[in-house]
């Protein structure tokens, strides 16, 4: 086993993603149009022009409609900034680059936008910008914000390329991804580490004394953190408590397309429930509450996407689980043990 | 006297907040339960003692959606409790249970703010709360428009970068004494102007250093408080507003929404002994002390404030609790806590208290 | 002490899959503006907003106070956000009750909403990971385990889920409009999660829902009847422990029982004319019906199979159509609210229970684990005896 004491366990690298799709309306859509299709738009209200556009006049909330929108700039000046050193991934440009607060001609407020300026040296409050209808990249112009981007000086911009058969930009998208990166807990390394070694690792509350698997690290019920100490090995066999056949739902990210059984097991000598458990070789009409099932375990283990979630037993592990052919238990006595 | 007060004043009996940990490796609910677990020994009551129960964190800042649902594990909800939770920090979690004990059924609410910021880069996490069609595309970030708003405080004559650098000289010598930062010590203005420019003019160290920690504090009603404490902190007035999200319709160097707050809980009607401001930005505490009308006479960010140690969704509930803490102690009398959330000020909240019978 | 609220306005937005003439913006005023209309009031009558939705995820905004405070109206004006999962429309609605009833703000708009379109719910729900099981995939074992307890017959899930759109196709706002619904419809429909059927379960819905809350003093400037709120009451329990219920969680009875006793309700089956009671799957309601201490336990099944609950029966519920037939999540729970206002106010439409005088709007979420209710009526002060 001392091969497998010192097996690194990876960190969780998991970024949270999905390609968002927004409606505009009447008066954003019409913008980002302006935006892919070489034109910059305000709205009027009342005696002085806001850009970008806004649907409701900000002194009193009522409504603004897009018969309001006219044209600014493309040139403008730079009423304030900042210097970006270090751009993050999600910013306009990778070499460094102002945000500035744009003044656009013909309109009397500032718009948030990203001037390619070489070098902080170059930037000044009150300097004149112009647009360049170009995403500040390189990449394809799809009706966004990042369609444009901001040069200093007065050189009036090129006309983009309009496709004649393009739809106004009715929806817009934007990939939105969150990443986090941080350890395993220590509690969950000890608790894949077992797996590694074909056991399964509980806690016992020191409090009440209750087996939970797989722990959270702590005791919720009684507030008690709990430690290596209260570590505890439990069965490979359990009972199920609860079921259902799910029909994969297709979305982004999804793999599974085949129905499957999850259910949740209590495991002998667990008090607690683990849940998530995933059964593709029993059919559903073999299967009920109360069957009594054993691990198979795999014999190489490799964790694909470890997790801090005390869900689940994942399935890496598992070859699958196998009917251990005991009698059923009665539903009645795992009745509150079915999550 | 005490029962001179209405018997609907309410006030803080009791407060708790973890270190603000560079990093904590085990879950947040460990972090929640060591406050839950003090505030309830300090006070000598059981959970079931406390009536209402709320909490402030934010699901993206965990990469969970429904994250804070796991947080209940921390407060303890068995029996089943009557508890809530507001997406922001905890700070306005804070505002709802002090008015739901004015409506007078029940005597003591908990209030919890947590989040471990160690696990993602906050710049690439909450330029998500501009807009979503016109800002959030570019990623600009909060620590992006603050340097804007550095910029536009220097360019109006309000400030210099050594009066930025000031503040963060101050705050790092006061943390010496705070057991809770996460860092201190002794640096000059000139030491820290040396420094390159970050989102210029602001420099890295302009910006509050993000903690994985929790803060929670304890408010009861009068008669109720008067059992539980020797020292209640009264809360005299809570008001948050806030301003445009449209950056081109604010004047940034300004905080109008402070001003309007502080004119709500009624903040000049006395002295302000102590002030604890949620300054993630050197800068925002010059912004502040002026919308605030702080004078000389007033200790701000005794604790060295969010500079030194900004546990996010729990900052602004720690800044109340700084302050309650030093009333407690007979430092000071009269004092307001300030929580902030969206960029560059957008939103404040403040929390006047005084001690005393 | 507390000081009585009412309900003096209501909006909503048409409910669609998805609203691609709007933006979020947009979509937050219509419910807000027809609000304010219902209420005779504008934005500049408004001392606090309090806006409600589900996790940031789902459109990949955070904090949308902050972004969506100048289209309510909120600029110079206190706004905060409540995030209770799939109860939080009601959490919020009571969070607003609560701002008059302190008596520190007269009156207060409460917005909530989603728009899912944008993203996606069972993307969302599985943490954005593959294999996620979604709501159903959550609640149908508990569903399984509930028909094994009390014998319930199998068509009474598909009985839920004919009534509730059938009384959708009442309702204007309502997302499915499904004209030729019947039983054999829903059974034949795939199944989702044994045993949900596909037409068993809600849709993923755009929408926002909006009320103006006042102060005893104030309804005079409204022209509908106030529908006074006379009381909510929320409860939470963990997500899982040993030993816990999962198919009638005591959270659930703890939170009717302490609304009852708040309001002065001693027997719900009778004294409540109309109930709004979050059912995004279809056995939910004889679930709740239990749960919620309105029928017996194991009863419950039988007042679906009897016809209680339509729109003609004894104790109907989701008259409007329900979260069965519109699911913008963060709105759900306050549509149950402001739904259960209309039925007091009289102003229900062609849903109307007749003389409808106390209502109840209810909405739970996360795994069943949060309970948050209230009860409205066209009196102050009914008599319950």
């Amino acid at each position: 086993m001392d091969e497998l004491q010192g097996t690194d366990l990876p960190d969780i690298d998991f970024t949270l993603e999905y390609p968002y799709t927004r409606t505009t309306g009447p008066i954003i859509g019409p913008f980002l149009t302006g935006l892919r299709d070489g034109h910059i738009l305000g709205t009027r209200v009342g005696d002085r022009v806001i850009c970008p556009p806004v649907e409701y006049n900000p002194a009193d909330g009522s409504t603004v409609g897009p018969e309001n929108l006219v044209e600014v700039g493309p040139a403008g000046s730079v009423e304030g900034w900042t210097w970006v050193a270090t751009p993050t991934s999600k910013h306009p440009f990778t070499r460094p680059f102002a945000f500035a607060q744009i003044k656009l001609d013909g309109a009397d407020t500032t718009m948030l936008h990203a001037v390619d300026a070489g070098s902080i040296d170059n930037m000044s409050t009150g300097m004149r910008v112009v647009a360049r209808f170009e995403h500040g990249l390189g990449a394809d112009r799809l009706g966004t914000v990042v369609d444009i981007h901001f040069v200093p000086g007065e050189d009036p911009p090129s006309a983009p390329e309009i496709d004649p058969e393009a739809e106004p930009v009715g929806i817009t998208e934007h990939l939105i991804g969150v990443r986090i990166q941080e350890p395993l807990q220590p509690h969950r390394q000890r608790f894949l580490r077992g797996l590694m070694e074909k056991k399964i690792i509980g806690q016992r509350s020191p409090a009440d004394g209750k087996v939970h698997v797989p722990s959270r690290g702590y005791d919720a019920i009684n507030r008690v953190p709990m430690t290596e100490a209260d570590d505890v090995v439990v069965a490979n066999r359990g009972t199920v408590t609860s079921f259902t056949e799910i029909t994969p739902i297709q979305y982004h990210g999804q793999t599974e397309t085949e129905p499957y059984i999850r259910c949740s097991v209590l495991l002998d000598g667990a008090d607690s429930t683990i849940g998530g458990v995933d059964i593709r070789d029993i059919p559903v009409s073999e299967f009920n509450v109360g069957l009594r099932l054993e691990i198979v375990w795999q014999d190489e283990i490799d964790f694909s996407d470890p997790d801090n979630r005390g869900y689940g037993l994942t399935e890496d592990v598992y070859e699958r689980w196998v009917r251990t052919g005991e009698p059923d238990v009665d539903p009645e006595l795992v009745k509150e043990h079915n999550f | 006297m005490a029962t001179d007060r209405d018997p609907n004043d309410i006030a803080i009996v009791g407060v708790a907040q973890t270190v603000a940990h560079e990093r904590f490796d085990g879950p947040e609910v460990v972090l929640i339960m060591e406050c839950v677990n003090k505030l309830l020994s300090d006070a000598n009551i059981e959970r079931s003692d406390v009536g209402f129960t709320i909490a402030g964190s934010c699901d993206y800042l965990s990469g969970m959606p429904f994250a804070f649902v796991s947080n209940v594990d921390g407060m303890g909800a068995w029996p089943p409790v009557y508890e809530s939770h507001v997406e922001m920090d905890g700070a306005w979690g804070l505002f709802e249970a002090w008015l739901r004990l004015q409506m007078g059924d029940i005597d003591v609410a908990m209030v919890v703010g947590s989040g471990k910021s160690s696990p993602c880069d906050a710049r690439e996490v909450f330029h998500l709360q501009a807009d979503p069609y016109v800002v959030a595309p570019l990623g600009l970030d909060p620590d992006a428009m603050a340097g804007i708003q550095a910029r536009a405080l220097i360019n109006a004559g309000k400030a210099t970068e050594a009066d930025i650098a000031a503040v963060v000289a101050r705050s790092r010598a006061a943390a010496a004494s705070n057991p809770h930062a996460q860092i201190s010590g002794t640096v000059t203005g000139d030491e820290l102007l040396a420094e390159p420019y970050d989102m210029a003019p602001l420099r890295a160290h302009d910006v509050s250093i993000k903690a994985d920690g929790a803060a929670a504090l304890l408010i009861a009603r009068r008669d109720r408080a008067l059992e539980l404490t020797d020292n209640p902190v009264w809360i005299t007035g809570i008001d948050h507003r806030i301003e445009s999200h449209h950056a081109g319709l604010r004047d940034l160097t300004d905080s109008v929404s402070t001003r309007l707050a502080a004119a709500g809980v009624g903040l000049a009607d006395g002295p302000i002994d102590i002030a604890e401001l949620h300054v993630t930005h050197a800068h925002e505490e010059l912004i502040l002390r002026d919308a605030l009308g702080l004078t000389a006479a007033t200790s701000v960010n005794p604790s060295g404030g969010p500079l030194v140690g900004d546990p996010v969704m729990a900052t602004g509930l720690t800044r109340i609790i700084e302050v309650a803490r030093r009333i407690a102690a007979g430092e000071a009398t009269r004092g307001v806590g300030h929580a902030a959330s969206g960029a560059a000020l957008q939103q404040n909240l403040l929390c006047l208290m005084e001690g005393g019978a | 002490m507390a000081r009585p609220c009412a309900v003096v306005g209501i909006g909503q937005t048409k409910y669609k899959r998805r609203r691609d003439d709007l933006s979020l913006d947009g979509l937050v005023r219509e419910a807000a503006l027809r609000a304010l209309e219902d209420a005779n009031l504008t934005f500049a009558d408004i001392d606090a907003v309090v806006l409600g939705k589900a996790p940031d995820a789902l459109e990949g905004v955070i904090m949308p106070e902050l972004s969506l405070a100048d289209a309510l109206g909120a600029v110079g004006k206190p706004i905060h956000r409540v995030h209770t999962a799939g109860s939080v429309g009601a959490s919020t609605a009571i969070s607003a009750a609560v701002l008059v009833e302190s008596g520190r703000y007269d009156t207060v708009l409460t917005v909530t909403y989603e728009k899912q379109s944008e993203g996606n719910a069972t993307w969302a729900l599985s943490g954005g990971k593959s294999g996620g099981q979604g709501a159903g995939g959550t609640f149908a074992p508990w569903i399984r385990e509930y028909i094994r307890r009390s014998k319930a017959p199998e068509h009474i899930g598909w009985t839920v889920a004919v009534k509730d759109r059938l009384n959708a196709l009442k309702n204007q706002y309502a997302h499915l409009h499904l004209e030729d619904i019947s039983i054999e419809m829903v059974r034949e429909s795939p199944m989702l999660w044994d045993p949900l059927h596909f037409l068993e379960s809600c849709p993923s819905s755009d929408g926002a829902a909006a009320m103006v809350v006042t102060s005893e003093d104030k309804v005079g400037r409204s022209p509908n009847k106030p529908a006074w709120v006379l009381g909510h009451a929320k409860r939470t329990e963990f997500s899982s422990f040993p030993g816990r219920d999962t198919v009638r969680p005591q959270a659930g009875v703890d939170c009717a029982e302490a609304l009852y006793k708040e309001v002065g309700i001693t027997n719900p089956r009778k004294q409540i004319d109309a109930a709004e009671i979050y059912v995004p799957f279809s056995w939910y309601e004889p679930m709740w019906l239990e749960g919620h201490l309105i029928a017996e336990e194991g009863q419950g099944w039988k007042m679906t199979d009897e016809g209680a609950t339509a729109l003609d029966g004894d104790f109907p519920v989701n008259c409007s159509g329900g979260v069965l037939s519109s699911n913008p999540i963060g709105a759900s729970g306050m549509i149950r609210c402001l739904e259960a206002a209309n039925q007091v106010r009289g102003t229900a439409g062609d849903y109307q229970v007749d003389g409808a005088k106390v209502a109840l709007g209810h909405a739970y979420g996360g795994a069943a684990q949060y309970f948050a209710m209230w009860i409205v009526s066209s009196e102050l002060q009914p008599d319950f005896s």
